[in-house]
């Protein structure tokens, strides 16, 4: 229906299993639609193999032509899909693209903390490969997710000789990547010390040793020589003790692993577009760390109170969305779409968000695992699809009349 | 027997080499111990589980050991390690019992009767490779980590060196401090408010730092180099700078080590100095509305306490301070009398504050604590034991949580009277008879078939008695814990006292319109203190028939206090108690 899509907004959610990928046309003031594309990714555990059909779609719908990407940040399950099929990318034709400002390795305290985050991800991969033990899905998959960015990271910065520009928390941005009339502001991620600070967890060094020696399982620092061993007659603690301690050292390095995770979450750029008299929110995967530090501006209120699109953080995750930055948003009066599916984190997504997105946006929303997909985890079925709604092959399309002055 | 045994620690931690007299003995309370050390109250386990392997035991009764006043000082001899905690754990357990008269028990023990170690508390000294330490109920024991530094940034440690948290002085007093509190208040564990984790944190740093008062020779150092202004974060450089800038070391002014925490540890991660200070927050009452972090909030309180402190020992040493200046003791430096006589009035004011803080632990309520509920224990265990109050202690303390907006609930005014607990409200149509047919003893002597008796007898009572010692009639209630407790009457005379903790548990609904919802345990009951004939003197209520207070709960529970980084991934923790494993990393 090309007539209506050029006076709409159209943002297309496609299912591509655990990951974000959204395709948001805005009707432009020339002949041509404006392209902007968010994120093209998916977790390795949650990937249901229709990234190539979507990268087609895109390319299709496009006709080659991007203004603008904007890769949040630096997770697979956002980017993959430009690793993957950089070939497809290189074909288009793509004017800017947008990385947050950590991904800049012109930043020396930026790349001094990507280097160290990388080392120990790295140590910690290797650890956890070689526990094998079916307990440790949950963060093997955490790890899974923070490796393997290079090839979309060379894509995106130099390979599509697109205008690239670092993203940080205060930018605005009028006639964004020359799009005129689409207004945005950068709420996120923050430049402040605190939260560098908050970027970087207390290391362990047992985990940059294992990335130096190369080794699997990460060995033990030794504090003391042989000779202070000791055997008992009878040792003083019982099995279930020595369990106790063998999970502790697994625990130290699963909540490590699940902190870095969380410290990319919360580089992402958190954006919120204005176009045609709508505000559309897109923080990427933005969790509590990053939002807390807007959601203390004096406009933060306001700003939420005007959305009329949401995107839902981090695939509605536990801590992803506040709770009274959703009750800020106007109850009943905006849209909201959710890139999610169970696999690989059962918990993922939170039902009691799910209730909670359902209740605020008055039942206007959709989880893009309802598009079924042969042979992958099935969402809620969504029979009925919420006025300007529409379903895809792939996506999902939701869309809104531009006002016209 | 002999009295003590003296064995040698590090006041701070190995970082500090010789200098403000970080080399110290300690003279511990002498008890028989076996290799280990185990004794009484503690066994030291040198279980590494990095490494699973055991180090050799130190055994402090062989003459080698003796003969020295116990090993010397090293961070490369896991025996000086075993010595050390257990000696300065033994200290803190000492400071615990000083204050509250009687023998401390550890928190309730599942293990069998027949485990070597049932009833101990057993201290890991190298459990795990971590920058991390931690008290376990579950492990009835403490982990100490051991970790590599970082390669730069790590202050006086050396790149990459191992920093062992079992040689921070302050570390475990810290983790001591929390299994203590579990201890005495079990219940102090279950998160109910944003205050709970915030209080045992707080607690264990104030125990931790009033430590630091109690040796007087770095008291004296630290007074000298601050002009007896203790409370400063720099110490005086030992000569004063000539020209621009510090050129040689004896120039550049230190860090005043009395008030601040584990700095070693806080330089080998890279947190550039200590971990934590006593001071630092300037008092600002809007500040306990923001901020929910365990450690950042529990820091408030600290630094109320530690306000408190200052105020008295300035009003304390005004005198000292004028005759020193009538002595003509112009220009740097203080005469070594009036050092002396300082460093002597800290150490008495620091003991009785920290004895004030651990004794208003009595008067707690059994669960759900705030910090104005700390403030009103503090002023009735303190009026309990100096009535009128001479040198104005309970005033300072009135004064310094007022001014970083620590609120008592329910309360007309920030008045000592207000303040106090009371007794319970009593239907003057049926008054509350005094218990009778209790055993006191005052020594704490283990004796389970006087407990028993004493329980049902309580039990008893207390069933007969529900709604004023704050228990919902009809449902069923726990005697979770008794104990002797001993005050000095309006007569100067030496009373005994008792405190009662009664429990109640309900099953509630995390969100009571789900018919599937989540189910947590919410608590009631109170803290009864009964007088010698079985009469109460307080009641310190927290009903479980309290709408308000279950509302409250049910939204800090919703509100993400189970948040971390890992909630999101692995689902939410199930509502047990707090861990301390993973608060912030423990320590």
């Amino acid at each position: 229906m090309p007539a209506t899509r050029h006076k709409n907004i159209r943002i297309r959610m496609y299912r591509v299993g655990f990951g974000d990928c959204f395709l948001v046309t805005l009707p432009g003031a020339g002949a041509k639609p404006r392209q902007v594309l968010i994120d093209c990714g998916v977790h390795p555990r949650g990937d249901i193999k229709t990234m190539g059909d979507v990268v087609t779609n895109i390319c299709a719908e496009t006709g080659g032509e991007l203004d603008l990407i904007v890769a949040t940040h630096a997770h697979q399950d956002h980017l993959s899909g430009f690793g993957g099929f950089a070939q497809k990318f290189r074909a288009m034709k793509v004017r800017e693209v947008w990385l947050p400002w950590t991904e800049n390795s012109g930043d020396a305290a930026a790349a001094a903390l990507k280097k160290k985050r990388l080392a120990l991800v790295e140590g910690l991969a290797r650890h956890f490969a070689a526990v094998r033990d079916p307990r440790y899905q949950a963060v093997n998959a955490a790890l899974l997710n923070l490796r393997g960015n290079d090839a979309a990271f060379a894509l995106l910065k130099s390979e599509l000789g697109a205008a690239l520009a670092y993203r940080e928390a205060g930018q605005h941005i009028s006639d964004a990547a020359g799009i005129k009339g689409l207004d945005v502001e950068v709420l996120g991620p923050p430049r402040d010390k605190e939260f560098l600070a908050r970027m970087d967890p207390p290391a362990s060094e047992r985990y940059l040793r294992a990335a130096a020696t190369g080794a699997g399982e990460s060995r033990s620092l030794a504090p003391f020589p042989p000779k202070w061993n000791y055997k008992y007659d009878t040792p003083p603690l019982s099995d279930a003790d020595l369990e106790y301690f063998k999970e502790l050292a697994d625990e130290s390095g699963e909540a490590l692993a699940f902190a870095l995770t969380q410290a990319v979450n919360n580089t992402s750029i958190v954006m919120l577009m204005r176009y045609g008299g709508h505000a559309m929110l897109f923080p990427g995967d933005a969790q509590y760390g990053n939002w807390q530090f807007w959601l203390e501006r004096k406009d933060a209120a306001g700003l939420l109170a005007g959305v009329s699109f949401y995107k839902v953080s981090h695939h509605g995750s536990e801590n992803a969305t506040p709770r009274d930055a959703l009750d800020r948003m106007p109850e009943g009066k905006f849209a909201a779409m959710i890139p999610t599916q169970d696999t690989p984190w059962p918990s993922i997504p939170y039902s009691k968000l799910m209730a909670a997105v359902a209740k605020q946006t008055g039942g206007r929303f959709v989880r893009s695992d309802s598009i079924s997909v042969h042979g992958a985890p099935a969402g809620p079925a969504a029979p009925h699809l919420p006025e300007g709604f529409q379903e895809g092959q792939l996506w999902y399309d939701y869309s809104m009349a531009v006002e016209t002055a | 027997m002999p009295a003590t045994r003296p064995l040698k620690i590090y006041a701070f931690d190995p970082t500090r080499g010789r200098k403000l007299n970080n080399y110290m003995t300690a003279n511990v309370r002498y008890e028989p111990v076996k290799p280990g050390p185990v004794g009484e109250y503690l066994a030291v386990i040198d279980y590494d589980g990095a490494n699973d392997r055991y180090y050799r035991p130190v055994d402090l009764d062989h003459p080698d050991v003796m003969i020295g006043g116990g090993l010397d000082p090293s961070e490369s001899d896991p025996q000086f390690h075993q010595q050390m905690v257990y000696a300065v754990i033994m200290e803190t357990i000492k400071r615990f019992e000083f204050a509250l008269g009687r023998k401390v028990k550890w928190a309730r023990d599942s293990s069998p009767k027949r485990d070597p170690y049932h009833g101990k508390l057993r201290i890991f000294p190298h459990g795990i490779e971590d920058g991390n330490a931690f008290y376990d109920p579950a492990l009835r024991g403490i982990v100490f980590g051991y970790f590599a530094a970082g390669r730069s940034g790590v202050g006086a440690n050396l790149p990459g060196q191992t920093v062992f948290t079992c040689l921070s002085h302050d570390i475990i007093v810290h983790e001591t401090t929390h299994a203590l509190i579990d201890g005495l208040r079990e219940k102090f564990t279950v998160s109910t408010s944003a205050d709970t984790a915030a209080f045992h944190e707080a607690f264990a740093d104030i125990v931790a730092l009033f430590e630091h008062f109690s040796y007087k020779e770095a008291v004296a150092d630290a007074i000298e180099r601050t002009g007896g202004y203790l409370y400063s974060a720099q110490l005086d450089p030992d000569v004063a700078a000539r020209g621009a800038g510090a050129g040689i070391m004896a120039e550049q002014p230190q860090a005043n080590p009395l008030i601040e925490l584990a700095r070693q540890f806080g330089d080998a991660l890279g947190m550039r100095g200590a971990l934590r200070s006593a001071l630092g927050t300037r008092p600002d009452p809007t500040l306990l509305e923001k901020i929910t972090e365990p450690h950042e909030r529990g820091s408030i309180l600290v630094a109320a306490v530690f306000d408190a402190f200052f105020s008295i020992y300035l009003a304390r040493t005004r005198d000292l301070m004028r005759i020193g200046r009538a002595n003509g003791a112009a220009g740097p430096g203080l005469h070594p009398d009036l050092t002396n006589r300082l460093a002597a009035e800290a150490s008495k004011i620091a003991g009785r504050v920290s004895t004030i803080c651990i004794r208003a632990l009595d008067y707690c309520p059994p669960v759900d604590i705030t910090f104005g509920e700390f403030l009103r224990a503090l002023v009735t265990a303190d009026y309990d034991l100096v009535p009128d109050d001479p040198h104005g202690y309970r005033a300072a303390f009135i004064e310094a949580f007022r001014a970083r907006g620590i609120v008592p609930e329910d309360v007309t005014s920030y008045s000592e009277e207000a303040l106090r607990w009371s007794p319970p409200e009593i239907d003057p149509k049926q008054p509350l008879k005094p218990c009778r047919g209790l055993r006191l003893d005052m020594f704490g002597d283990a004796n389970p078939q006087r407990d028993s008796r004493n329980a049902a007898v309580l039990h008893g009572w207390a069933s007969k008695n529900p709604a004023p010692l704050g228990l919902e009639p009809g449902e069923t209630f726990q005697v979770f814990s008794f104990h002797p407790l001993h005050r000095v009457g309006p007569d100067g005379r030496v009373c005994f006292d008792y405190v009662v903790e009664l429990l109640q548990r309900r099953d509630e609904k995390l969100d009571p319109k789900d018919p599937k919802s989540e189910i947590f345990p919410f608590y009631g009951g109170s803290t009864v203190i009964l007088d010698r004939l079985g009469k109460v003197r307080y009641a310190v209520i927290k009903r479980i028939g309290n709408r308000r207070r279950l509302e409250r709960q049910r939204a800090f529970l919703e509100g993400g206090a189970r948040g971390s980084a890992a909630a999101a991934f692995t689902g939410p923790r199930p509502f047990d108690g707090l861990s301390f494993a993973s608060i912030h990393k423990g320590y």
